[in-house]
């Protein structure tokens, strides 16, 4: 290696090194600094070329970088003579992968390879590029090469992970495994095979071409010791075993694992799997989403005759007998649920017994009812029983926490189990509102009391009963009448939707300005690739991997508020028969938000055509070509919001001119109005839609008229639904900053878009005769603008009151709000009282210093305090763009006056 | 109740029960991946029934001679399955792997001063404090390097303890005195891009559900 002899990439590595510190620490402009002076002593070095465009490309200047690059390239294709080493070109690969340039590096690689056939570091290298582009056959070949160079076992297990890689995506044929096979069959008599990883592709490599008893065969012979850990080599044996369908020897097996580790609840399910000879954990082998797995595995059970299926049965339940016997170990709970798992398949069967589960139940609670994770334990089995029985259940739970256990903390974590169970069968929905603010008060009490417990416990340790307080949150949701403001919570972390947002949240920061706007349109190519994308959508197979079940059920989703109620009840588990409905919908959210661009782009064209009497705008698309494209765009808007396009217009005309309820449209409103900004955009060039009669406008064109009243009429619902803003949830601010940013700026830019055609700057077109037609039309667009001044006027006055508000007036309003309801009713205000006489009345002795401490440091004003805060930091924000709107309204209301 | 086994690229996108604790550093998915491609052997998940996430190790074998020793980078173990030894269950995996199939000398951990639970539980498990690292963790808390010897190390010399704490330059100049990592990046880079690629090959691998 170069660098061994003091020289990296030709050149002296003391030069080189201060390069990386400085790219390591991120100065790049010093890197520049240093990488240029190195350029100037060695000129006609590609290490050096490749630095400076690596530097460059983290600067942010992917052009210069690129051709940086590309001469570092030239010049190692040029000069036979120049060191062609690992270090510049794997330099230049990276350098050209973050250009986007994959295939450069790659040839730049098969070109070095080209030249020194038997360098086995630019091989690697070359393979590494093979990988990045996919290219699964290239990789075998040159794995293959590196493999007959010098015969080492991870190269063989290179050229067979690559074929197995074909294989799972469907360009290649069984023989292409045994071809694999047969490589390794080789190396293993020659060499013998020395990683565990090694084995275990070996076995993959068999097993995927079902050869089971081979894999057995070699697992069981002295290649198997590979596998040190025996509790691995036994579940693979286990495994290809069940496989093979031999279910008496796997389920002898995994009988082995249990009595080595007891607590293997997968395993156990294996065992019983086998027992009952049920091959649905083996034979579809793919889980249906490794992300959020099935809670429970679906059982074939049916084909077992009646007798054998009650013997094999109490063979499990007798091993389990025995396991709980053999270990003194109190903290394994394994071979206790298995009773419970021993019963649901029983149920199964269709000779299932409620009071046996029942009692299977209660005794695992009083086993394991304190700890935290009993209610996630038995929530499989409990959802087994009726309704009628869960209540029994809980019952019996309640019964048997009258005498609780003699030990404090075992106590407290029964009661709190007690109560997660109530809530996993939904109990409290039953409830009324004032039952369960009572439930939520006993919780609180609950903590109170229990605190002293925690006297003794490590400042950092959770402590006993914390959960209380969390599932205190979760009862008073429902009821509680504030919660923090958080806007934009739900951030879809799916990488489509983020693509078409970044383009969109673009296009809304520069919608003041047309000509930026347009410029950011351009780069966009006008929207195009993203109609293909919304296109594409329906096809494409898209994964959602949030983590749904870590989240409170009350986490806002995009469809649904629960904070705002009405209440409905705890419905613990809705996600899980919503989640089709929420992937179609989101699949529906980014098809019409792909649209956006394209169409923002064709109003603002269609609104300055109209005025230029259709001359060739940008030389590309023409006046009716503009109008029967956007035409067709709505057509599918409208689709997407459910509607015919015939139809959709008269809901928005409906809506507009009052004959229709405002909340005929409120779902998706955004959308709607979009749809009305866009149609509007659409008539000036087309004038399909006539101008509504006899409704006192006639002297307005009716589209204008449709957009203005929307906008004005939704605009100031909104304002109105959260006033005094600070101190209600105001959940609709979302939805106002939504409508001033995404509707309202597309109508401005198409208000801007006709004024600036109906400016006279062409001087050419000072046709005498094209102002006189269009002078209702300037009235029109006068007119709108004046009222869309007037909407956002509203607005920013609004958010200023708000903002200017003094802020004890504000935390006054909050607390009084809680005080208040405390008093009278209950509410979350009881719970508060309960809080705030417990802080007061703390006894130090008893709960120790530290803690005492921290409850004495619970300030309710603190917490209100920063609510607020954080609302007027929104608002300040929000009031910001509303500014910078107006005075692109007034601006354009100069221009007009001027025409 | 608990199936120990290998962790998958998969439980990256829901393990995050696990790391919601302000003493659980959250890296980015390529930290994940290079443990999962370099030290499959190191880094493990415990199911419990329904198959949630209950915890996870993850880890590392280096150094050379005799400071060739396994490494805990993180063990943590999701609220609800607390104080029921699932910690002290993957740590012992681990430390099985470095003894016996790795032969290691000793294993190692990183711990903040301040995280007096965790000193206490790695106590209780054997390992004691080998020296303090001054300014550790970004710059402001102390960290503590805690030992256990293995088999191989008959003597226990990796485990007595260093008289005076030393600093992460110091930390990083033994390092180099081992010679066991050389800290300039274009190396990294090139060792980088190979585990890259084993990290991708895994992720496809798993895509098609093929338990390597």
């Amino acid at each position: 290696m170069a660098s061994k002899f003091g020289l990296a990439g030709g050149i002296p590595e003391r030069r080189v090194r201060p390069v990386w510190d400085a790219i390591d620490s991120r100065q790049f402009k010093n890197a520049l600094k240093l990488s240029t002076a190195l350029l100037a002593k060695f000129p006609n070095s590609p290490y050096a070329l490749a630095l400076k465009a690596l530097i460059l490309e983290r600067m942010g200047k992917p052009d210069e970088a690129l051709s940086v690059c590309l001469s570092a390239k030239e010049l190692l294709y040029k000069n036979d003579s120049i060191l062609m080493d690992d270090l510049t070109l794997s330099t230049l690969q990276i350098a050209f992968q973050r250009l986007d340039h994959l295939d450069l590096a790659t040839s730049c690689y098969e070109y070095a390879c080209g030249k020194f056939p038997t360098n086995l570091e630019l091989m690697m290298g070359l393979f590494n590029c093979y990988v990045r582009e996919y290219s699964f056959v290239k990789q075998q070949q040159t794995a293959i090469k590196m493999y007959k160079l010098v015969g080492e076992e991870r190269f063989l297990l290179w050229a067979v992970c690559s074929i197995q890689l074909q294989v799972f995506c469907g360009n290649g044929g069984e023989k292409l495994l045994l071809l694999a096979e047969g490589l390794l069959k080789k190396h293993v008599a020659s060499h013998s095979l020395h990683e565990p990883e090694a084995l275990i592709v070996y076995l993959s490599v068999l097993e995927q071409q079902a050869k089971y008893g081979d894999a057995l065969e070699i697992l069981s012979g002295k290649l198997g010791s590979l596998l040190m850990i025996e509790v691995d080599r036994l579940r693979i044996q286990g495994r290809l075993l069940a496989r093979a369908g031999d279910y008496t020897a796997a389920a002898s097996i995994f009988q082995k694992i249990l009595e080595l580790s007891p607590d293997d609840w997968e395993c156990f399910l294996h065992y019983l799997g086998c027992l009952l000879e049920d091959d649905s954990s083996w034979v579809n082998g793919v889980l249906n989403d490794p992300i959020a797995p099935p809670k429970f595995l679906d059982c074939k059970l049916s084909h077992l005759p009646d007798e054998m299926f009650d013997s094999r049965i109490s063979d499990a339940s007798a091993f389990m007998q025995k396991l709980q016997a053999d270990t003194s170990d109190n903290t394994i709970r394994c071979p206790y649920l298995a009773n419970l798992e021993v019963e649901r398949r029983k149920h199964l069967y269709g000779k299932g017994d409620d009071d046996k589960l029942m009692e299977a139940l209660m005794q695992y609670f009083f086993r394991f009812g304190h700890l935290a994770c009993f209610t996630t334990d038995v929530e499989v089995f409990v959802e087994i029983l009726t309704p009628d029985k869960k209540t029994e259940f809980l019952e019996k739970l309640m019964k048997s926490s009258e005498s609780p256990s003699p030990v404090p903390a075992k106590a407290l974590g029964q009661s709190i189990t007690l109560l997660k169970v109530q809530q996993l069968i939904s109990k409290m929905y039953k409830l009324s509102e004032s039952e369960l603010e009572g439930s939520a008060c006993q919780m609180v009490e609950t903590y109170c009391k229990n605190l002293p417990l925690s006297k003794d416990l490590d400042p950092q340790e959770s402590m006993y009963g914390e959960e209380l307080l969390s599932m205190v949150c979760n009862v008073l949701v429902q009821v509680i009448e504030f919660v923090q403001f958080k806007e934009r919570l739900q951030h879809s972390n799916q990488y489509l939707m983020a693509r078409v947002e970044a383009p969109i949240l673009q296009l809304k920061q520069n919608a003041d300005n047309i000509e930026e706007e347009e410029c950011v349109l351009e780069s966009l190519k006008y929207g195009i690739h993203f109609i293909e994308l919304s296109n594409e959508i329906g096809s494409k197979s898209l994964t959602f991997n949030e983590d749904l079940p870590s989240r409170p059920w009350w986490t806002p989703t995009s469809e649904k508020n629960y904070l705002l109620g009405p209440f409905e009840g705890i419905s613990y588990y809705p996600r899980e028969d919503m989640t089709k409905d929420r992937e179609a919908n989101i699949r529906r959210v980014i098809e019409r938000k792909s649209l956006l661009p394209r169409m923002v782009y064709l109003s603002i064209q269609s609104a300055s055509a109209l005025l230029k009497e259709n001359i060739k705008v940008n030389g590309s698309v023409s006046g009716p070509k503009i109008s029967s494209d956007l035409k067709f765009l709505l057509e599918r808007y409208a689709k997407l919001l459910g509607f015919s396009f015939s139809n959709a217009i008269e809901v928005v005309v409906g809506v507009s001119g009052g004959q229709k309820p405002s909340s005929t449209i409120a779902s998706d409103l955004i959308d709607w109005l979009n749809f009305a900004v866009f149609l509007n955009a659409w008539n000036l060039s087309s004038h399909e839609i006539a101008q509504p009669d006899g409704n006192g406008h006639g002297h307005r064109p009716g589209a204008w008229h449709i957009v203005d009243s929307l906008l004005e009429m939704y605009v100031l619902e909104k304002v109105r639904s959260m006033d005094p803003q600070i101190c209600s949830p105001c959940v609709d601010l979302p939805i106002l900053v939504q409508l001033v940013t995404e509707p309202l700026a597309w109508h401005v830019l198409v208000l801007q878009s006709s004024v600036r055609s109906s400016l006279p700057s062409g001087k050419k077109k000072k046709k005498g005769g094209s102002d006189q037609p269009n002078t209702p039309l300037s009235h029109a667009i006068r007119d709108s603008i004046q009222s869309v001044c007037g909407t956002v006027e509203h607005v920013t006055k609004w958010l200023r009151e708000q903002i200017n508000r003094p802020e004890d007036e504000n935390l006054e309003t909050i607390l009084s709000f809680l005080h208040k309801k405390g008093q009278n009713e209950g509410g979350p205000g009881q719970v508060f009282k309960i809080l705030e006489t417990s802080v007061s009345s703390i006894n130090e002795t008893q709960l120790g210093e530290r803690i005492s401490q921290a409850v004495k440091a619970w300030s309710p004003v603190d917490v209100a305090r920063k609510i607020v805060t954080g609302k007027c930091t929104v608002a300040s924000k929000f009031l910001k763009i509303c500014e910078s709107k107006l005075k692109s309204l007034h601006a354009m209301k100069q221009q007009i006056a001027q025409v | 109740m608990t199936t120990i086994r290998r962790f998958c690229c998969n439980d990256l996108l829901r393990f995050a029960s696990v790391n919601l604790d302000h003493l659980t550093e959250t890296f980015n998915m390529s930290f994940y991946m290079t443990y999962l491609a370099r030290w499959p052997d190191y880094f493990h998940v415990a199911e419990g029934p329904g198959s949630r996430v209950m915890g996870y190790i993850m880890g590392k074998v280096e150094g050379q001679g005799e400071s060739w020793h396994g490494h805990v980078t993180a063990v943590s173990v999701a609220p609800e399955y607390r104080r029921q030894q699932l910690a002290k269950k993957l740590m012992n995996l681990l430390e099985e792997i470095s003894d016996k199939i790795d032969k290691a000398y000793f294993v190692d951990l990183f711990v903040r001063a301040s995280n007096t639970p965790a000193i206490k539980m790695y106590e209780k498990l054997g390992y004691v404090i080998y020296r303090r690292v001054l300014r550790y963790y970004s710059g402001e808390e102390d960290g503590l390097d805690m030992r256990k010897a293995l088999s191989r190390d008959v003597e226990k010399k990796s485990i007595i303890p260093l008289k005076r704490p030393i600093t992460p330059d110091e930390l990083e100049c033994m390092v180099d005195r081992f010679g066991w990592c050389n800290h300039s990046s274009y190396q990294l880079v090139t060792s980088c891009v190979f585990y890259l690629f084993l990290s991708l090959l895994i992720l496809v691998l798993l895509r098609y559900n093929i338990s390597l």
